[in-house]
């Protein structure tokens, strides 16, 4: 029962890989349509493996979308205004950083739902990015040549290039996943996941642990923003914004693959490149983006309710 | 007959939690289950509730063939539960929780008579003596007793049918004496009206005292079904356990204090006040008081949990911890009193519950050792006689007194400098209490200082070396347990003068 509940979000996977494979022979399971589609993915992977730490907490962060926005264009005017590279990046990914562990307080100090702070710092770091970029899209002779063309190498390998992105989200994937599986740290995030107030009397520094979290979560949120700058070699205020949902998308899409249905990186992994493949075939099989969106919202709500089918009873 | 079971199967995942297993209940009798802990007790219960199915089963009400596959069934036989888990809606009020999954009582067929509906909630509670609980309270601001005896209150308010079954599942395990003894006496008067009781305790005395008939469980099958009067006490311990188990407590030299764990002077904090103690290595310290007179409290606060505090306090040769972690961080340990809301992680490995506290120890540079984890919580599992399927089973499918061997597995799994324990063996068999009992006085015995919370009264003498006394939070005596008896702690606690007061 369990392993078919876990198993039907795979088999449906595997199928609509099938399906794909089958429609598009020349251009769908092809080495470099595949590493196309790693890189595409990558930022959204980077995010959603960041968001996977909180969600291990039980907990949300609605502002990733907005804070990869503002990475970006922080790091992008400083560029502007003739800062080096390496000051740009670090101001970026400070900015992450600290807008998390903002994010951290909110929830851990003050004890505000992590829904109703992370929607008003949505809305905050949204703002922000506005303002420090003046509403403009940041480009062009402002961006540094190398800056760019990290996005564009990548790691030969055979006749085929695999992009930095990917190898990044693959590096975030890796720490994701060690320090969720593998640390201590992780444990007590699960902890709390699974009854707060349980963690703390058995001595979990539960503040401290969320707000840090939320920290981790901020920072590969920038990480993301600063990999979807170098991509588009630029910077503006709403670029980053369609990464949350997507992001919580994938973290759910996984849940229902895994033990408990709890959040797991590789789990998310599995979600991610869900998403990724659904929009990559139906993109080549020329479907419209509308109905595009709404297949892909559909596949979703299919997955997580044949997941929960034989939950409640038992 | 009112209610005849035969040949009830119950798996969970290919596992056998009941085989075969018959039960009578006859109306105007209140009908004891006994097993040890996982012997299928909550199971069958949740069989007869239509919670939980049976695999196979032929069951009969009054001759006539009856099948239990959800709740409304149950309800519809006139079946009235109080679950094991205390299942509260805490935003609602206690009047609401009464009525929970009951229909309200109207005005003009549509709008909640909330005047009538707080007024039979009120009756229900006053038929448990219980003036202090207001019905338009939340629930979730009652203590844990007042929560079970809300419970208990639900299966009276009469519904759809007349109720002709009350099933109980350890309901004394949370309530005080005195609250016990109301309950007792609500169960009487049910038994007159001619009402059929199947009553879960692992309180041996009370069921002696209480029940007509007795079933006994073990490994989910049936063993002995017999009339009170012709089973004694030792009769039914060697049904459940099949093997004999003494039921001493007995006496320890006092130990040689050769230091202080913890000393207190003068302290209040919140409705503490008045607190002077002194814990020396090794002590047993018993905690005693009426229900919610601030036993709880008392432990939070050496957990460092307590908040504010005027006063000296000195715990683990530190001041007072400042939060849990720091407390834990510098060997106190804790057992706290509601398992499910403030000791478990139900949706998580036993591993991972029984090392939660000692991760730090437990790994190497932050990295967690997971065979050495799980090595630990082998041992502890195998001390306890926890009875599980694997150490990966999440705790949620243990059986209640098995999650509670969790709980103290926990609390155990270092030699901590300072225990707290609060109602360490609610829920546990008898057999398992003798191996927490001796645990305890083995961590005794290597230098632990023990604060033991307990409505237990003989667990609570038989254990300690001294008793301290709290009234609606106030210190108000420390005595000796030698040639102490229950009756004589029970007036202390009530306050009759007698014994020496500090
Ligand atoms: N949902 C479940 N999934 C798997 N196993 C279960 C589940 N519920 C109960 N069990 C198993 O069934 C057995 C009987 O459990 P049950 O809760 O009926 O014991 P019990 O007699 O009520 O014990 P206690 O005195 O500790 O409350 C146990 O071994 C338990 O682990
Ligand atoms: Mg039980």
């Amino acid at each position: 029962m369990i392993h078919l509940r876990r198993y039907a979000t795979l088999v449906g996977f595997g199928l609509i890989l099938l399906a794909f494979a089958l429609a598009l022979p020349d251009t769908f399971l092809t080495a470099q349509n595949l590493i196309n589609i790693s890189q595409q993915v990558s930022m959204l992977a980077v995010v959603a493996f960041a968001m996977t730490v909180v969600m291990a907490m039980g907990d949300f962060d609605l502002s990733v979308g907005a804070m990869a926005s503002l990475a970006g264009v922080v790091a992008a005017s400083l560029f502007a205004a003739g800062f080096s590279l390496p000051a740009g990046l670090l101001a970026g990914l400070g900015t992450g950083l600290l807008g998390g562990l903002f994010n951290g307080l909110l929830v851990a100090r003050l004890g505000i739902l992590p829904f109703v702070a992370t929607l008003g710092t949505l809305t905050m770091f949204s703002g922000a990015a506005f303002m420090v970029s003046d509403g403009r899209t940041i480009f062009g002779d402002d961006i540094p040549e190398a800056f760019g063309a990290f996005a564009r190498g990548g790691l030969p390998v055979g006749g085929l290039v695999l992009p930095s992105l990917s190898l990044l989200a693959l590096a975030a994937l890796l720490i994701v996943w060690v320090l969720l599986e593998h640390t201590s740290y992780g444990r007590r995030l699960y902890a709390i996941g699974g009854n707060m107030e349980a963690a703390r009397l058995a001595g979990v520094p539960v503040r401290r642990l969320r707000a840090s979290a939320f920290a981790v979560t901020g920072l590969g949120a920038a990480v993301a923003g600063l990999m979807y700058a170098s991509r588009v070699a630029s910077a503006n205020p709403t670029q980053g914004d369609g990464l949350m949902l997507n992001a919580i998308a994938a973290v759910f899409l996984g849940m229902t693959m895994s033990e408990e249905s709890e959040p797991r990186a590789l789990a998310t992994l599995a979600g991610v490149l869900m998403l990724a493949v659904l929009d990559n075939g139906l993109t080549q099989l020329a479907v419209d983006s509308y109905l595009r969106q709404f297949l892909v919202g559909a596949i979703i709500l299919a997955a997580v309710a044949s997941s929960r089918i034989g939950l409640s009873k038992g | 007959m009112l209610l005849s079971i035969r040949g009830l199967d119950k798996s969970f995942g290919g596992t056998p939690a009941l085989s075969d297993v018959a039960l009578d209940l006859r109306a105007g009798e209140v009908h004891a289950l006994m097993g040890e802990n996982g012997a299928g007790k909550s199971t069958l219960i949740r069989v007869l509730a239509g919670v939980s199915p049976a695999d196979r089963m032929d069951a009969r009400l009054d001759g006539a063939p009856l099948v239990l596959g959800s709740p409304a069934d149950a309800a519809r036989a006139g079946f009235r539960f109080v679950h094991q888990e205390l299942n509260i809606v805490p935003t609602l009020s206690v009047a609401e929780n009464i009525f929970l999954g009951r229909s309200l009582p109207r005005r003009l067929g549509a709008a909640v008579d909330w005047r009538r509906l707080n007024r039979m909630a009120g009756d229900a509670l006053g038929r448990f003596g219980l003036s202090h609980i207001d019905p338009r309270q939340k629930a979730g601001r009652l203590g844990t007793g007042d929560r079970m005896l809300m419970r208990l209150a639900s299966m009276l308010v009469s519904g759809d049918t007349e109720p002709r079954l009350f099933v109980m599942d350890e309901p004394t395990a949370a309530l005080t004496h005195a609250e016990s003894e109301r309950l007792f006496a609500v169960i009487r008067d049910l038994r007159a009206r001619g009402a059929a009781i199947l009553y879960v305790s692992h309180r041996l005395d009370e069921v002696m005292a209480l029940a007509d008939r007795v079933t006994v469980l073990r490994d989910g099958r049936r063993v002995l079904t017999a009339a009170m009067a012709e089973t004694g006490r030792a009769g039914i311990i060697r049904a459940m356990t099949g093997r004999d188990v003494t039921e001493a407590h007995p006496r320890r030299a006092a130990p040689a204090r050769a230091g202080t764990v913890c000393r207190l002077e003068d302290v209040s904090a919140g409705r503490l006040s008045g607190l002077s103690f002194e814990l020396g290595t090794g002590e047993i310290l018993g905690v005693a008081g009426l229900e919610n007179a601030g036993q709880s409290d008392l432990l939070h606060l050496l957990l460092g949990d307590g908040g504010r505090i005027s006063g000296r306090a000195e715990v683990a040769d530190a001041a007072l911890p400042r939060s849990p972690s720091q407390a834990w961080g510098r060997g106190v340990a804790f057992v706290p009193r509601e398992r499910r809301r403030e000791g478990l992680m139900l949706g998580r490995s036993i591993v991972a519950n029984t090392v939660l506290p000692h991760l730090g120890r437990l790994s190497v540079l932050g990295l967690a050792r997971k065979r050495l984890e799980t090595d630990e919580s082998r041992r502890l599992a195998q001390a306890l006689r926890l009875r599980h399927r694997t150490l990966a089973q999440p705790v949620r499918e243990l059986s209640g007194g098995n999650q509670q061997k969790v709980v103290l597995a926990r609390a155990t799994l270092d030699a901590p400098k300072l225990l707290l324990l609060d109602e360490p063996t609610r829920g546990v068999d008898v057999g398992a209490r003798e191996d927490i009992y001796a645990t305890i006085r083995s961590l005794a015995a290597q230098g632990t200082g023990i604060l033991l919370a307990s409505t237990d009264l003989p667990e609570l003498i038989g254990l300690s070396d001294r008793i301290l006394i709290l009234r609606d939070g106030r210190q108000v005596g420390l005595v000796a347990t030698q040639g102490l008896d229950p009756e004589g702690l029970l007036s202390l606690i009530y306050g009759e003068a007698r014994g020496a007061h500090e």
